[in-house]
């Protein structure tokens, strides 16, 4: 474990690898708007033109869910911003670039650029494809990098495009620190799963491989590569997972490029030790492990 | 296009209209409401139909297929504004994206009257809107409440950003010292985590912990007196360049209010125009010519084509042929299977229908009434599944309900009427079915298999000549080859019946160039000339 400027950080880790990076958690209040907000200000500081686009709805004073504060996202002249109509702030005024077809309950959206520092809510398109459209459209409209404030249900859009994923964890939504590090390591591992060899025997399984499906599989000792389009068509989570990756050579057609994890130990209504929480998550995942709030990294 | 307002969602559908308005489709959004009111023209407006259909056949002839589609690449670039059209109307101040909007159609406007011959009515061009609007055109697509809107704006916003500057300042170097004094690379949350075991003395000045844990506290900064007058200013300095952009938007609507009218107008043209422009694209592409209008109930055209089946066979690389008909009152018309009296009734009610919207006609020349109704019977109306009703039933419900509507004129297009019953049966309601229509105002084409329909009727008689040299063909094992040959074979050519003709037996020769067996298609031969008692020939 060492300090580190998180921001930069992870920006250059996911440089080395694609112009997009997507943030995703596994559940609500894990820190991931932190993570953005990270990114975003290390791409301003390389006067690099960013766009910015949210997986559904994001940004927002207070949690919709919960009715308690969230981080806002208070982003630099010269931003790009695909966010709904009606999210766009009054004040101050943006200039917006384009409208779109992609529908949200929140209007159309709408591609801004950020004229005068201040406070925005990102409304994203529903839909994966819907994403994968915005992306591109935010890079045609001179982004040079495009962060994503996602989700893991939404991500198969990318699968197989060039992203990088950020996988953001947090002592909300479970109970146990041993729980959340299995909860975040099946997600990693689950999001990694190999390409597949198409030189050796495999299995093409059509739509999400369910456990009913898996546990066929697992019965009939299946020795052949288990091939779904993308690791997100995997319905099965957590330990579960983790059991069937050790029996079946799960593979996908289009991989996910996971690049590193973050923690946050401060959950709503539990906390667990940031040193031991970021290297128990750091020791499973295989990737390196930040704390933006502790400012610290630990190898894989 | 209010198809529903001349004929039931079957006839419809057996008429293919789905088709025909998907080929009407206009591109804005403008257009898209102006073809969903649009009516079919009623018995008596002949002259206003006429006039429609020569618009848009002039329309064809004056613009080139390049300029119809650059017509509609510049309506289909027009965002819909109506909605901050009506907010203006009433007094609403309008967003950024309003205005953007806006802009838009007005470029859309701009554009297309470059574009639009003098004899071809445009849409005002909303030129006052257009330059109200331009200061804030940003890049070639954008808008931004440029500081060129109002002289104090820009003033009032280099002020928020000093402001905004000197806060950041101010945080920064709070930020700064306490990231030093907790010996932290940098702090990127706005709350974040401090060891206890790294503290051995009390926190650094202006940081405030917000919550304990055994291990760590965490922590958020605390504004000094300095940082926070600074946000003061930042905040007043704001809220000054807010209200000047909510008076650049307050004024930029008044400006949109007070020409309302004008962009009302603008929008039912292009509307309009969009629809015109769809027509004049179906007119060329189809070669359609205006048909002449009368006030009889009847239908004659020469050359026509039924395009949805044109367009699918034009698909399998397979040709169509046009065909002629003249169609007074109730008439009747054979021929063999698969050889397009389903098509030639379809026809009918294709051109019935184009001309009841004022549109030219797929035909080399047309003379069609406006009918009050055009209602499809028998083979090829859906048929709800799981329904009480059988096929047959169905049928008569369907009959009772045009009978009893009455409309005058009206088109009735027949397909084998009650074919699903007994032959005897079926036949003696076809006659009175004829009888029926014969004494109201109907212009009708009955399609059946039945014989002597005609002679008893007393109704004229056309026939599908058919299939030539059927008897010759071998029989194909391969469905789609055997469909290609029946293709070059079939005679669409309508014609009407004088002399009594010979029966033949297209059905079976059908039946054996399908791939039936050879032993089934003699014993079909057997049974036909034990009932005719003669022997039955093909036709050359």
């Amino acid at each position: 474990m060492k300090p580190v400027e998180v921001g930069p950080e992870l920006l250059e880790l996911a440089s080395r690898v694609a112009p997009s990076v997507v943030v995703v958690g596994t559940g609500k209040n894990v820190g991931k708007t932190v993570v953005v907000r990270a990114l975003c200000d290390a791409a301003a500081h390389r006067a690099e033109i960013t766009g910015l686009i949210s997986i559904g709805r994001d940004g927002e004073a207070i949690d919709a869910s919960d009715a308690l504060a969230k981080p806002r996202l208070f982003l630099q002249s010269g931003m790009l911003v695909a966010t709904a109509r009606e999210a766009i702030p009054a004040h101050p005024a943006s200039e917006i670039l384009d409208a779109s077809d992609l529908q949200t309950a929140a209007g159309p959206i709408l591609y801004v650029r950020v004229r005068r520092r201040g406070f925005y809510e990102l409304v994203g398109p529903p839909t994966a494809s819907g994403m994968r459209r915005a992306i591109d459209r935010l890079f045609a409209l001179g982004a040079q990098r495009v962060i994503v404030d996602g989700a893991v249900d939404r991500v198969a859009a990318l699968a197989g495009a060039h992203d990088a994923v950020i996988v953001a964890t947090g002592a909300s939504n479970v109970t146990t620190l041993r729980e959340a590090v299995q909860n975040v390591a099946a997600l990693v591992h689950r999001l990694t799963i190999p390409p597949v060899d198409s030189n050796a025997p495999f299995v093409r399984v059509e739509g999400g491989l369910t456990p009913a499906a898996a546990a066929q599989f697992v019965a009939e000792r299946e020795q052949r590569q288990i091939v779904v389009r993308d690791p997100t068509q995997i319905a099965i989570r957590g330990k579960a997972f983790a059991a069937l990756r050790s029996r079946l050579d799960l593979r996908c057609e289009r991989p996910l490029r996971v690049i590193a994890c973050t923690v946050a130990s401060i959950g709503r209504d539990r906390y667990f030790e940031p040193r031991e929480f970021m290297e128990s998550v750091a020791a499973e995942v295989g990737v390196p492990t930040f704390d933006v709030y502790c400012g610290t990294v630990q190898a894989a | 296009m209010r198809t529903n307002l001349l004929c039931d969602g079957a006839t419809a559908q057996s008429l293919g209209l789905e088709w025909l308005a998907a080929e009407l489709e206009p591109v804005s959004d403008y257009g898209r409401r102006a073809f969903a009111r649009l009516e079919p023209y009623r018995p008596g407006d002949e002259g206003a139909a006429a006039a429609r259909a020569a618009q848009v056949s002039g329309a064809a002839q004056a613009l080139a297929p390049e300029s119809v589609e650059a017509l509609r690449d510049a309506l289909r670039s027009a965002p819909d504004a109506s909605g901050a059209i009506a907010r203006a109307g009433v007094g609403d101040t309008l967003a950024d994206a309003d205005f953007l909007e806006l802009l838009r159609f007005c470029d859309a406007l701009e554009r297309v009257d470059a574009l639009l011959p003098k004899n071809i009515p445009k849409p005002p061009r909303c030129s006052a809107i257009a330059v109200a609007l331009e200061r804030g055109r940003a890049g070639k697509f954008g808008f931004y409440l440029d500081d060129a809107f109002d002289r104090d704006l820009g003033t009032a916003r280099a002020r928020a950003a000093a402001a905004q500057a000197e806060f950041e300042a101010a945080r920064g170097r709070l930020l700064a010292s306490a990231s030093a004094a907790l010996g932290r690379a940098d702090i990127a949350s706005p709350e974040f985590i401090v060891m206890r075991d790294a503290r051995s003395a009390s926190l650094p000045e202006g940081v405030r912990v917000i919550r304990e844990a055994p291990t760590y506290y965490l922590c958020e900064l605390e504004l000094d007196e300095s940082a926070l007058a600074a946000l003061r200013r930042r905040d007043e300095a704001s809220e000054v360049a807010s209200s000047g952009e909510e008076r650049v938007r307050a004024a930029l609507s008044e400006r949109v209010r007070e020409h309302v009218a004008e962009l009302e107008r603008a929008e039912a043209l292009a509307g309009e125009l969009d629809v015109l422009l769809a027509a004049v694209r179906f007119t060329q592409r189809y070669a359609c010519r205006p048909a002449e209008y009368h006030a009889d109930a009847s239908l004659a055209f020469v050359d026509a084509h039924y395009l949805p089946l044109q367009a699918e066979l034009e698909r399998e690389g397979r040709p169509y042929v046009p065909i002629a008909l003249t169609l007074g009152e109730v008439a009747i018309l054979t021929g063999p299977n698969m050889g397009g009296k389903s098509v030639a009734l379809r026809t009918c009610g294709f051109i019935a229908v184009c001309a009841a919207f004022g549109l030219p006609v797929p035909a080399e020349s047309a003379r069609v009434a406006l009918f009050a109704e055009i209602a499809w019977l028998g083979i090829g109306v859906r048929e709800e599944p799981g329904g009480l009703l059988s096929s047959f039933a169905g049928e008569v419900v369907r009959l009772r309900d045009v009978l009893a509507r009455g409309a005058e004129p009206a088109l009735l297009l027949i397909d084998e009427f009650a074919r699903t019953t007994t032959p005897d049966e079926g036949r003696a309601l076809l006659l009175a079915l004829i009888v029926r229509l014969r004494r109201l105002r109907v212009c009708a084409l009955v399609a059946t298999h039945l014989t002597g329909i005609a002679e008893d009727a007393g109704a004229p008689h056309f026939v599908v000549r058919g299939l030539r040299e059927i008897s010759e063909q071998a029989p194909s094992e391969d469905l789609d080859e055997a469909l290609q040959q029946l293709a070059a074979l079939m005679d669409y050519t309508i014609e009407p019946v004088g002399a009594a003709r010979e029966h033949t037996a297209d059905a079976i020769f059908l039946a054996r160039l399908l791939g039936l067996d050879a032993e089934f298609i003699d014993i079909a031969w057997q049974k036909l000339r034990g009932r005719e008692g003669r022997a039955t020939r093909p036709r050359k």
